[in-house]
């Protein structure tokens, strides 16, 4: 459309582009009107002169039919320069642009006796560049569409892609309109923008009906704390039919994939803590994540400071519960003072969960070979790290290893993981090889090859742990990382083993199911499963849970 | 050959639960361990603690119990278990956890003592994951047959019921139907029809199990074997007056409680007769009733002394100064342990003249019968007993020895052998 870009003010022209009119935007963009186009750009140099951005708009781009208005402003909002110069001011300005460009539908009167209806429930933000929309639509046929606008200008049909579902409360309320074939008035979406949203006010949502009407609302301002975002989400796939459905397979794996990694990202390190002197050129760093629960620590320390194999072990303690920061600073200055046994304390600057945690310990600690170790395991007697790395270096091609692990009854809590499907069920899930048994349970204390051992306590190579890319992030509050880690590592070729003449104790907490762990913990199946399925199966056609080793 | 593995499952733990089947449970099972050629396992099931909690570990119901690897507590939620229909809702406790349990064990023989709390789908499910493996069941009670606490006491009237029917348990419990209660029975005979020997610690059990339906091949009688403890009690007692007489269990209605008391409230205030209640319980039974056991009490302080629980071991300082061990039952009972410990001491016994009492109690020979459930008769015979001291000397020596441990771990172990035999031809002519 070049006649809607020509210049009408040569003072303004900017002397390389005759027809060229620019405003600025931000510190780093300008606009740019002219020569066939509207676009952003980099700013040039500063003394240049600039038009009024609001004149600009009117002079020349006001008289454009009404798409194609809305057209610029999505494409100027979804410029790549926005990715990469986010800033408030020019998404200010970019809202600016959408309010002068934008043609205004009639407001949605949510009204029984309308033909049409439209509310937007809830705008979750799931990270600057990704969001989740509830709400529900109502018109004559069902046919409807239901476009979100940004506050930017980029515009998403969400109901092309949303997820759909029914609303009673919605049916009932337009009931008395008889002959209405509006079916799953619901409407649930995750979506993508190409490049940020930063403002959290100014959402819209446009609904166009095959009959022509079109009316748009106002939206609620996006949620932005990201544990509430993700609780609302899970919500969602909880209400939605089972947790494992379409909705998770289309919408709720990659919202939530990038939330975990949005967390993780959002958590850095911010300083490390060292007691004593650890050892410069440690044989191995063993990584305690700390959450709430910090009287362990005083039992780990009691039994670590009367074993030998300590003096070449770098002690990593990682803390995921970040309010805590000066109470357990406290606690290891008095505990260092009684034991003397010299350790870090990594602090974050926000929670990272439990893979995120190891991450970050893995990453502060310097040894070939890595202990992953939980804050409730204790060791029954000394000596058991280097039996552990005396077997690992043994073992030609092993992944990770695991130890026997004790409840405080002397019941098997770990002798190696393995997967299960209850018949006719889809999802595998992981369970324990002879949990429950005594200690001297003769099959359990035998070494073997398993599918996987437990996280609680595993020791692995470095440079095995980095090449498989360690644990995933994208489990929702910890359940599957440590399997997913091992499967990684079978799956690049290297064996998983239970070791189970080094024995601890975990005492591992009484987990009731409660109904806000329910839906993470089917999520999370459902992840597992999705992903290492194939995989699975593979590995336990081979693998015999009850095999009695210990006889043959 | 390798050694033969028996799965032991019991309802409870003594250490957690004392009672006769479980004590006696623990017993065999420790007799067993002393058997070479045999390893045993002990499987006693153990639910909430009293605060309510989950006392299990997440993911399985199974824990040990002590250093002992071989004994294990199975953890059920006393909610899951469905007392009319005898089993647990949460089936995944036998398609999950128990199979994978079997599975690891692998015992030759399946001993259960019970499936109160676990569920009668564990037959099933043992003969499914395991089918050679022999699968025994000692009956303790009628819980099987009768949905009144497995008592064969009529809801009304304390009427001993021979026989159970659809119609006849409909007309104990009327709000239930009869077609319910077939339900119920075929779903228990159901899981029943994979035992291969029933065992019943007494005769007039094992006839109930019989007129019940249990063909006469699949069931004999085998009475609980006991260990004999260090020591007996002095014989004759040291002390001459009052004559002491000694009840033994739970203070409740079906152990003829209220019998007994005003039983001692109508013997003649002329006989010095003692009666001493050595019992658990009293706070589980019903507020009415410990409110008309505290009424009796009151009337008779200076003749009947509450001494409360005691543990198995107390038992022969306990019978010392007893003269008669007191069995006042008003249900059948099975075959009480309370008699072979008397016996044991050398103490004579009174008791109700109905079912296992008095078939393991000679009227006349080591004991006394009384009219089970009728005060007046208990009265007059212990009015008889205290009054006469040649006839307790008598008594006295009509007792023989109970059964020793040592005989029925022998005979057990015959058992499984066979069993395991029979089921080899099974497995052929399958």
């Amino acid at each position: 459309m070049p006649d809607a870009v020509k210049a009408k003010n040569g003072t303004r022209r900017r002397p390389r582009r005759a027809a060229e009119q620019t405003a600025r935007l931000s510190a780093e963009v300008e606009l740019v009107v002219g020569g066939g186009g509207v676009e952003l750009r980099r700013s040039t140099a500063a003394d240049e002169p600039r038009g009024s951005l609001k004149g600009l708009l009117r002079d020349e781009l006001a008289a454009l039919d009404a798409e194609r208005r809305n057209e610029i402003s999505a494409e100027l909002a979804a410029s790549p320069l926005v990715a990469e110069h986010p800033s408030l001011e020019l998404s200010g300005s970019l809202y600016g642009i959408r309010e002068a460009l934008r043609e205004r539908l009639p407001a949605c009167a949510v009204d029984a006796r309308q033909p049409v209806g439209l509310a937007v429930e809830q705008i979750l933000a799931v990270d600057e560049g990704s969001f989740w929309i509830t709400g529900w639509m109502h018109d004559e046929d069902g046919q409807g569409e239901v476009t979100v606008v940004s506050p930017e200008g980029i515009r998403i049909a969400v109901t092309k892609t949303a997820f759909r579902f029914e609303r009673p409360d919605v049916v009932q309320f337009y009931s008395a309109q008889r002959g209405n074939s509006t079916r799953n008035h619901g409407f649930t979406a995750f979506f993508e923008l190409p490049a940020p949203s930063l403002l959290t006010d100014g959402w819209i949502a446009e609904l166009r009906t095959g009959e022509g009407a079109a009316v748009e609302i106002r939206c609620p301002s996006p949620v932005l704390d990201p544990l509430a975002v993700r609780a609302t989400i899970l919500g969602e796939l909880g209400n939605r039919g089972p947790v494992g459905g379409e909705l998770a397979a289309e919408h709720g794996r990659r919202a939530l994939t990038r939330l975990q990694e949005r967390i993780v990202a959002e958590s850095e390190v911010d300083s490390v803590d060292i007691y004593g002197e650890p050892p410069s050129e440690p044989a191995i760093s063993i990584v305690v994540p700390l959450y709430k629960r910090l009287d362990f620590i005083e039992h780990q320390f009691l039994q670590f400071s009367t074993d030998p194999d300590f003096a070449e072990a770098e002690l990593v303690y990682v803390l995921d519960s970040v309010e805590q920061k000066d109470e357990l600073a406290a606690k290891a200055r008095e505990l260092f003072a009684l034991y003397k046994l010299p350790f870090k304390v990594v602090n974050l600057t926000a929670g990272a969960g439990f893979a995120g945690a190891n991450r970050h310990g893995i990453e502060v600690s310097a040894a070939p070979q890595l202990l992953l170790l939980n804050s409730d395991v204790v060791p029954d007697r000394p000596g058991w790290m280097t039996a552990m790395r005396e077997f690992y270096l043994a073992q030609e091609g092993i992944g990770a290893l695991g130890p026997k692990l004790l409840y405080e009854d002397d019941s098997l809590q770990h002798a190696g993981l393995y997967f299960h499907r209850a018949p006719g069920a889809e999802l595998w899930e992981n369970a324990h090889c002879y949990k429950g048994l005594h200690r001297a349970f003769p099959a359990a204390n035998v070494a073997r090859p398993v599918p996987a051992v437990t996280a609680a306590c595993m020791l692995i190579d470095r440079d095995r742990y980095e090449e498989v890319g360690g644990l995933p992030l994208h489990y929702v509050q910890g359940d599957y990382e440590d399997s997913e880690l091992c499967l990684r590592l079978s799956g690049a070729g290297y064996e998983n083993w239970y070791l189970p003449q080094v024995e601890l104790y975990h005492l591992e907490g009484q987990s009731y199911v409660s109904d806000a762990r329910r839906v993470p913990s089917e999520y999370n199946m459902w992840l597992h499963s999705e992903i290492w399925g194939d995989r699975i199966e593979e590995l336990m056609a081979e693998f015999e849970p009850f095999d009695e080793g210990g006889e043959q | 050959m390798s050694d033969l593995r028996v799965l032991f499952v019991a309802h409870n733990h003594p250490t957690l639960h004392p009672g006769g089947a479980e004590a006696y449970s623990l017993e065999l099972y420790e007799a067993m361990r002393e058997q070479p050629g045999v390893e045993p396992v002990l499987l006693a099931r153990i639910g909430s603690n009293v605060a309510r909690r989950r006392v299990a570990h997440p993911g399985t119901p199974f824990s040990s119990v002590n250093d002992d690897p071989n004994q294990y507590f199975l953890f059920t939620e006393t909610d899951h278990f469905d007392f009319f229909t005898l089993t647990s809702r949460d089936k995944s406790l036998y398609s999950r956890h128990l199979t994978d349990f079997l599975l690891a064990q692998r015992p030759d023989v399946v001993h259960l003592q019970h499936t109160h709390f676990i569920g009668v789908d564990l037959l099933s499910q043992i003969r499914r994951v395991l089918p050679d493996a022999a699968i025994v069941y000692t009956l303790h009670e009628f819980l099987p047959i009768c949905n009144h606490h497995g008592q064969m006491v009529r809801t009304f009237a304390d009427e001993l019921c021979p026989e159970a029917s659809p119609r006849r348990c409909n007309e104990c419990f009327p709000e239930i139907s009869p077609q319910s209660f077939f339900l119920r029975e075929r779903f228990v005979k159901g899981h029943f029809a994979n035992v291969d020997r029933f065992l019943a610690p007494s005769a007039q059990l094992m006839d109930k199990y019989l007129r019940w339906g249990i063909g006469s091949e699949r069931i004999e009688v085998e009475e609980y074997g006991r260990l004999m403890p260090d020591r007996r009690a002095a014989d004759p007692p040291q002390v001459k007056s009052p004559t002491n007489i000694g009840f033994f269990g739970q203070l409740s209605h079906f152990k003829g409680a209220e019998v007994m008391m005003e039983a001692m409230a109508t013997v003649d205030p002329g006989v010095d007769a003692h009666l001493w209640l050595n019992g658990a319980n009293l706070e589980l039974q019903t507020q009415e009733f410990q409110e008309e056991f505290a009424r009796l009490q009151e009337g008779l302080r200076g003749r009947v002394t509450f001494r409360g629980p005691y543990e198995h071991s107390e038992l022969p300082k306990l019978m010392e100064d007893l003269h008669w061990a007191l069995i006042p039952s008003i249900w059948w009972e099975n075959s009480p342990l309370v008699i072979q410990e008397a016996f044991f001491h050398r103490r004579p016994i009174i008791c109700s003249d109905i079912g296992g009492m008095a078939e393991k109690v000679r009227d006349g020979v080591d004991g006394l019968h009384f009219r089970g459930g009728d005060p007046v008769s208990l009265a007059r015979t212990i009015e008889r007993a205290t009054t006469n001291p040649r006839l307790w000397r008598s008594l006295r020596d009509g007792i023989r020895d109970p059964y020793p441990m040592d005989a029925h771990v022998g005979k057990l172990l015959g058992l499984y052998e066979e069993t395991i035999e029979q089921r080899k031809g099974v497995a052929v002519n399958a």
